[in-house]
Formats: structure tokens, C-alpha cells, sequence
């Protein structure tokens, strides 16, 4: 049996879940910026696939995905690094890395 | 004709003297009390010890009495709170409601002599009366040409003078100048003496208001102000506390019972009112009688029954009748003015004017008139036969009276009387009645200052006739009078009633009438030989037997409760304190002396009849003692006079009570006629149960469904609020997941459409 679409699709879904859990369920904001890499890394999982399987005619299509996940890899990058620097400063002003305690919009 | 165009002097002087009082001579009384106050407290001073008991004798409003724990406490009293001496202020407000009601009683006598023919200065009345002064408001926008308020007349305030005005205006008038002439002596030293004036001439006024009536919006005015005065006069003595044990109220129950009972009446009243002029489009009492013969006659004859409802709440009758003896909480020229002669005459009044609207609907509607006028007649004396509170007899005999009057009304219906044959009772018993009450504040006012208590109980009383005769032989008068004594006024104005119901084939209403005139004069004689008979010199009851000169005091009282009361003999020293009470003062006997003349001479109008209606039959004495039905009259009378003097003269008061409380049949009925039929024990409860019953259902509604409501939106908000703002957690992570799972709500959606779509 070969691979077929769907196997990169559950892929990604599933790496998209482990990702969101990951960015939900932590405390520590760096463990949080690791699950929004894993969630767009599934979906260039998923460009990926659906670039590879095309069978839509023009049959210059087959690009598209290919080129999207550039493109997220570089918007990632550039987010990384934006979260990166707002998480030393929260730091610098709060002592602490603890998403949980950053709610000064409580009730 | 000028004569009779100024008539509404009359009407309008009581109110004038009611404005000046209130507004002028009493706010002088409130000023100057403060200076009189401490001038007779400083001449009571000097007084001290000098009054040969060898102790300082206190003013009469001090109650000295043990403490708790023995010491001696001294207050005032609230019972009857007094002045030490009366201000200027107070004097004049006295006096000048007795001259402006002695003026406006000349010129109703003058009207009265001039149309019964017997002076002549001014031409005769026409039949249908003048119309004195008509006020016209017309309360509605549009209307049309002929002045009427789409279709329906327009409403006008009018004053009216014709034939059955003129007496009325008459009894009142003078009653009022009798009864305020009395309270100048009987109210000497009481402490609202101007307030009472003021009032009295409110009364008045109101009073006036109602007989000067030309339509039922008009009476209707006159009719709540009655009610009011009567509200303020009974409750005069506002700080008095009630008496259980005695079974009285406290004034200010009495006045609230007084009003509201009347009222009770008034909405039927009303209903009445409203039924006509929605159905004959006018409120006018001349127009009335020919615009209802177009009604349907069971309409007319419902709202006849309900018009007389207002009379039944006014005049006492059975079962609206209750209010009448907690009204004598009242003082007793209260009493004689309002509940004897004048404000319970209103109902009778107004269904004299109402008479031919009456003729004009069902015979049922007379029927109910005269049956409930029966019914209460004889339901009233034989309550009247076991009272032992002197003004609570003539409370009763006041409601038996009326009840007489309204048989009077309804067994007319289909005679040439009209509305003449209960007038005419009206006519005669407000002067006897007047002349019993006034007698019996006599009598109160000399025995309170004898023995420093309020004293109303019969079975202490004894012995007065020697010491105060000219009251003892008004009081006779007044008894003679009503009981139908012959050639008294009863015997013209009662006996003529009963003769009635006969002749018009009411065998019914004629067996009752005829046993009430009986226990009439029966329960009338009695209170008089318990009350003045026996010999003279100090107080002698009648327990001890005729001529034993005993004194007694009433006992049991602390326990509250008037079955619980008994006779105890008076201890010697208690003796002591006693004083022998004598004839009241100049000033409350030449009322007495001036009632006793119409009391006799007032039945002898024989023309009456036909004054009042014309084409009615007038008396005369020869028809009178030729009617085999009139010596039926004055035996079963005279038999009711006869067995009370052979009763309580010849037998000892003890000996009676003691057979009545041996027999189980009468001691029984004697109960159930002591606390008169229960029907108060009975009015009670349902407003303790039923109706305050309902209003806490009532308020329960309101506390918790309707406040609930109000309240409950406003929690309801308050919780969302509370509970919601949890929502907002502050952190990024609770966002994600709604967003996420906002997301995945979405998904699912969309692929369940396409999925179902295709």
C-alpha cells in the first residue's frame, strides 16, 4: 500500500493537535512558542502533501504548496523571534515565564 | 318670594361660622391657653388645704393611684383630658355657632309657619319648589346645543326648596341649636371645646347639604361629609382607651368602625347612583321620576335596592347596623345631634326624596325597604331589653326607630301618603330622641362629677328622680313620647305606621311593628325606673330592693370581660369619696325644658300628610281613636309600659336576675341578647379572617411574586454578571481555546453541509 494524501493530512492534523495542546496546556512560555512551531510546522506538513498530490490542471500548480510552506517557514521564523523578545521583556518586568500569571485583563 | 331665594343662608351659615372658628376663635383658644394654664395652675396653688379634708384637693384631671410598688403616682387624665378654665377663644367659638344656628332656626321656622299657612309674610310655595342656586359644570368637551354631554346630561351642583325640605330644615336647625346651646355646659372643661364647635357646625353644613339636595350628586357630598363629621366627632376624645369589660371601643375605633361601616353602604350607594344616570342620562331628583319609566324596570328596581343600600349603611338598619353603638363613644350631644336626630335621618331623607323614582320600579324594591326597616326595628328592641349602658338602650331604640321610619317609606307605596307617612316619624322622633340623649348626658355629667368615674352602667344608677327633676321628667316625657303613650307624638307618628301596614295588607309587617312598640315602651320604662326611680337622698340602686338606699359599684372589671362583671355593695370609706349627684346646670336644662314641648306638641301637626304630599289624607283625632286598630296599638304598649313597671318597680332587681340566671332557656337568650346576637363577634372574625385574610394573601402576591419579579430581573442580571465575568481569565491561553474550538465547531459544520448537500 502506498502513501497516499490522506496519510499527510492525518499527519498534519495530528501534529496540529499535539501542537495546539502543547501551546494550550503549558506554563512556561517557551514550551508555548514550541507548540505554535509544532502547529505550523503540521501545516507545512499539510502544503506539502496537498503540493505533492495535486491533480488539478494547471498542472504548474503542483507549486503552490511548496512555495507556501516557504513562506510559513519565514513567517515563523520572524514570529519566533518577535515572541521571543516579548517574553524577555514580560520577564524583565514580572520576573517570571508562567503564562498563567500574565492575566492582568482578569475580571 | 325673597323669602324663600335667601334660604341658602341657611345652608351656607354653618360653614361661614365653621371657618371663622377653625381659622379665627380657636387659633386666639390654642394662643391664650398656655396664659390660662399657668393662671389657674398658680390660683389652684393658693387654694391648697383649704377644702376641709385636710389635704391639698387636686384638680379633677389628676389620677392618684399606687404604683407597683406602692408609692403614689399621680397623671392626667387622658380618659377626658380638661382645661382647668376656658380661654376667651373657646367661649366665643361657643357662642358663635350658637348665633349663627339661632339665626338660621328663626328663618327655617318662619319658612315652616309661613308655608303651613300659619303666618303670612310672603306668598306660597309652589308645589314643586323653587331651585336656589345651580352651579352647572359642564365636565365634558363637546357639547351640543341643548347643553348635554354626548347625550348624557351635564353635572350641576343645585340646591333645591320645597314642602319636604322645609321640615327637615326645620329639625335640623333647631336640633343643632339646642344640642350646641347643651354642649356649652357639657363640654365646660373638656379640652378640644373650639375643635368641637368647629365641627359641629361642619356637621351642619353637611347636613344641610344633604336636605337642600336637588340631585344625587349633591347628596352625595352631603352624604361623605356626614360621614366625615361624625369620623371627627365620635373620635373627639382621641386619647381615650377602650373599656372591654364594659364592651365599649375606644373612641377612635368607634369613629374608624363608624366610617368604614359607612362607606360599606356607600358602594351600593353608588352602584345605584350610576346605574341611573347611565340608563336616564340626569342626577336631578325631579327629573328622575319620569326618565325612569323608559328604564327596564328590573334595572330600575336593582338599582333602587342598591341606592337604598347607602341607606342602610347611613340609618343603622340591619346588617350594616353595627356602627351605631360604638358611636356613643362619642360625647353625648355628639350622640343626640348626629345618631338620634339628625345624620341617621339622612337615609330616611333620601328615600323620602327618592320616593317617587322608588314607585316608579318594582314593588319588590318597597317590599325590601319596609322588610329590612321590620327586621331591624324588632331585631333592635329586643337587643334594647337587656342593655345595661344607659346611651347603648337609646343607641338601639334609635336603630329600632329608623326601622319604623323605612316600614313607613315602603308600605306607602300605592297610598295617597307618599313619602309622608315615615316623614312624619322622622319629624317627631328627632325631638323626642334629641330630648332622651340630652337627658342621658345630663344624667352622665352629674353622676361623673358625684363619683369622679365615667358611670354609664344602669345597675348603679338609682334614686336620680329626686335629685334631679327636671331631668327625671324630661326623660319621662321622652319615654311617654316614644313608647305611644296616647296624645303623645308616638301615638300620632308610630301608631299611625303600624296602623298602615295593616290597612295596606302587610299582616306581616303589622304583627312585627306591633311587637316592637311593645318591647319599646318596655325597655324605655325600664331604663327609667332603673335610672331615676327609687327613693331619694344618696344613690340607691335597685339590687337591694326599692327603698334600701344601698350603693353599688361594678366589680370584675380588671378581668375584661363583660360577662365576668358583677354588683359588689360599697364599702364605707369607699363611700366617703362619694358626693350626691344633683340637677345639671342652668345651661343643659333649658334645652331639656325646650324638647319636651315639641316632644308632645309634634305629633299634633295633623295636616302633616297633606303638607307634605298633596292629596294625602290628614289625621285627625276622631279617625284616630275611632280605628279599632289603634287601641291595639296603645294596649300591646301600655301592656310593654305596664309589665316593666310591674318588673323593676314592684319586684327587686336581684329577684329578676336571679330567675333569669336560674332558667337554662333564659339566661341563654339573655346572653345571646347581651352581646346582641353576636353579629359583631361575627363581623369581626370575618374581617379577621376573611378579609384581612385575603389582603395577607394579597400582600404575600405583592412581597413575593410581584416584588419578586422586580427583584428577581435585578439578581437575574447580577448573577450573569458574577458568573459570567469568569469568562474573563486574563490569560491567553483560555482565548486560544475558544478560538480553537470555535474553529473546530466551524469545521465540523462546514463538512457536515457538504456532506449532506451533496
Amino acid at each position: 500500500m502506498g502513501l497516499s494524501l490522506n496519510h499527510f493530512l492525518v499527519l498534519g492534523a495530528l501534529l496540529f493537535c499535539i501542537g495546539l495542546y502543547g501551546a494550550i496546556a503549558k506554563h512556561n512560555a517557551i514550551a508555548v512558542l514550541m507548540g505554535i512551531e509544532i502547529m505550523l510546522n503540521a501545516v507545512n506538513i499539510t502544503m506539502v502533501g496537498f503540493a505533492f498530490y495535486n491533480t488539478v490542471k494547471p498542472w504548474s500548480t503542483f507549486l503552490t504548496g511548496q512555495i507556501f510552506a516557504i513562506f510559513i517557514i519565514t513567517v515563523a521564523a520572524a514570529e519566533a523571534a518577535v515572541a521571543l523578545a516579548m517574553i524577555i521583556s514580560i520577564y524583565r518586568k514580572r520576573n517570571t515565564v508562567d503564562v498563567g500569571e500574565i492575566n492582568l485583563m482578569k475580571w | 318670594m325673597a323669602l324663600y331665594e335667601y334660604s341658602w343662608l341657611i345652608l351656607l351659615s354653618p360653614i361661614f361660622a365653621f371657618a371663622v372658628i377653625l381659622f379665627g376663635t380657636r387659633m386666639w383658644d390654642l394662643a391664650t391657653r398656655g396664659r390660662i394654664a399657668a393662671k389657674a395652675a398658680h390660683e389652684t396653688e393658693a387654694h391648697v388645704g383649704h377644702d376641709g379634708h385636710g389635704e391639698p384637693d387636686g384638680p379633677d384631671e389628676l389620677i392618684h393611684e399606687k404604683g407597683p410598688r406602692g408609692e403614689d403616682v399621680v397623671f392626667e387624665d387622658w380618659e377626658d383630658p380638661k382645661v382647668p378654665q376656658l380661654t376667651m377663644g373657646a367661649k366665643v367659638s361657643g357662642y358663635l355657632s350658637v348665633i349663627i344656628m339661632a339665626l338660621a332656626c328663626i328663618y327655617s321656622w318662619i319658612l315652616l309657619l309661613n308655608t303651613a299657612g300659619l303666618i303670612s309674610v310672603a306668598p306660597q310655595l309652589p308645589t314643586q319648589g323653587i331651585s336656589l342656586s345651580q352651579i352647572s359644570y359642564p365636565w365634558c368637551q363637546n357639547i351640543d346645543a341643548t347643553n348635554n354631554c354626548f347625550g348624557l346630561g351635564s353635572y350641576v351642583i343645585a340646591f333645591h326648596l320645597d314642602r319636604l325640605t322645609i321640615p327637615m330644615l326645620v329639625v335640623v336647625t333647631s336640633i343643632t341649636l339646642l344640642v350646641q346651646f347643651y354642649s356649652q355646659g357639657y363640654m365646660e372643661r373638656s379640652a378640644g371645646y373650639a375643635r368641637f364647635f368647629a365641627y359641629l357646625s361642619l356637621f351642619a353644613f353637611s347636613m344641610l347639604t344633604i336636605v337642600f339636595a336637588a340631585n344625587f350628586l349633591v347628596i352625595f357630598i352631603g352624604w361623605e361629609l356626614v360621614g366625615l363629621s361624625s369620623y371627627l366627632l365620635i373620635g373627639f376624645w382621641f386619647n381615650k382607651k377602650s373599656k372591654p369589660a364594659e364592651d365599649r371601643l375606644s373612641p377612635a375605633s368607634a369613629s374608624v368602625e363608624a366610617f368604614i361601616v359607612n362607606r360599606v353602604g356607600d358602594v351600593g350607594f353608588i352602584i345605584g347612583i350610576m346605574i341611573l344616570f347611565v340608563n336616564t342620562g340626569t342626577f336631578n331628583f325631579s327629573q328622575l321620576p319620569a326618565a325612569v319609566t323608559h328604564m327596564d324596570k328590573t334595572l330600575l328596581t336593582v338599582a333602587m335596592i342598591l341606592v337604598f343600600c347607602g341607606a342602610i349603611g347611613k340609618s343603622a338598619q340591619v346588617p350594616l347596623h353595627v356602627w351605631l353603638p360604638p358611636a356613643m363613644e362619642g360625647p353625648t350631644p355628639v350622640s343626640a345631634l348626629i345618631h338620634a336626630a339628625t345624620m341617621v335621618a339622612a337615609g330616611v331623607y333620601m328615600v323620602g326624596r327618592t320616593w317617587f323614582i322608588f314607585a316608579a320600579a318594582d314593588p319588590l324594591a318597597f317590599q325590601v325597604v319596609a322588610w329590612i326597616g321590620g327586621i331591624s326595628a324588632i331585631f333592635a328592641a329586643v337587643i334594647a331589653l337587656v342593655q345595661t349602658d344607659f346611651k347603648r338602650v337609646l343607641a338601639f331604640s334609635t336603630i329600632s326607630q329608623l326601622g319604623y321610619m323605612f316600614v313607613g317609606m315602603g308600605i306607602a307605596a300605592g297610598t295617597a301618603y307618599g313619602p309622608g307617612l315615615g316623614l312624619f316619624h322622622l319629624f317627631t322622633h328627632a325631638f323626642f330622641k334629641a330630648l332622651l340623649f340630652l337627658c342621658a348626658g345630663s344624667v352622665l355629667f352629674a353622676l361623673h362629677h358625684a363619683t369622679h368615674k365615667e358611670t354609664q352602667d344602669m345597675r348603679v344608677m338609682g334614686g336620680l328622680g329626686p335629685l334631679m327633676p327636671i331631668t327625671a321628667i324630661a326623660w319621662l316625657v321622652g319615654t311617654l313620647s316614644i313608647g305611644g303613650f296616647p296624645f303623645f307624638d308616638s301615638f300620632f307618628s308610630k301608631d299611625n305606621i303600624i296602623a298602615e301596614a295593616y290597612r295596606t295588607g302587610n299582616y306581616g309587617l303589622w304583627a312585627v311593628t306591633l311587637i316592637t312598640a311593645g318591647l319599646t315602651s318596655f325597655y324605655m320604662f325600664r331604663a327609667f325606673i332603673l335610672a331615676f326611680g327609687g327613693k331619694g337622698g344618696r344613690l340607691g340602686g335597685m339590687w337591694g330592693g326599692t327603698y334600701r338606699g344601698k350603693i353599688y359599684r361594678i366589680a370584675g372589671l380588671e378581668e375584661g370581660n363583660q360577662d365576668k362583671t358583677y354588683l359588689v355593695e360599697m364599702s364605707p370609706e369607699e363611700k366617703e369619696h362619694i358626693k350626691v349627684p344633683h340637677e345639671s346646670p342652668l345651661v343643659m336644662t333649658i334645652p331639656l325644658i325646650i324638647l319636651m314641648i315639641p316632644s308632645i306638641f309634634a305629633g299634633d301637626w295633623f295636616n302633616f300628610y297633606p303638607y307634605i304630599q298633596a292629596g294625602a289624607p290628614a289625621l285627625t283625632v276622631r279617625d284616630v281613636l275611632d280605628d279599632w286598630l289603634t287601641w291595639v296599638g296603645l294596649a300591646v304598649s301600655l301592656i310593654g309600659f305596664t309589665w316593666a313597671f310591674v318588673l323593676y318597680a314592684r319586684f327587686e332587681f336581684a329577684s329578676v336576675h336571679d330567675y333569669v340566671e336560674n332558667r337554662a332557656f333564659l339566661r341563654t337568650a339573655h346572653r345571646i341578647l347581651l352581646h346582641k346576637f353576636y353579629v359583631d363577634d361575627l363581623y369581626n372574625w370575618i374581617i379577621k379572617y376573611i378579609v384581612l385574610g385575603l389582603s395577607h394573601i394579597a400582600q404575600a402576591f405583592d412581597t413575593y411574586v410581584v416584588d419578586g419579579i422586580v427583584n428577581g430581573v435585578a439578581r437575574l442580571i447580577t448573577v450573569l454578571g458574577r458568573d459570567v465575568r469568569h469568562v474573563e481569565t486574563g490569560r491567553v491561553q483560555t482565548y486560544m481555546i475558544g478560538f480553537f474550538g470555535g474553529v473546530a465547531v466551524l469545521a465540523i459544520l462546514v463538512f457536515a453541509l457538504v456532506a449532506f448537500v451533496k
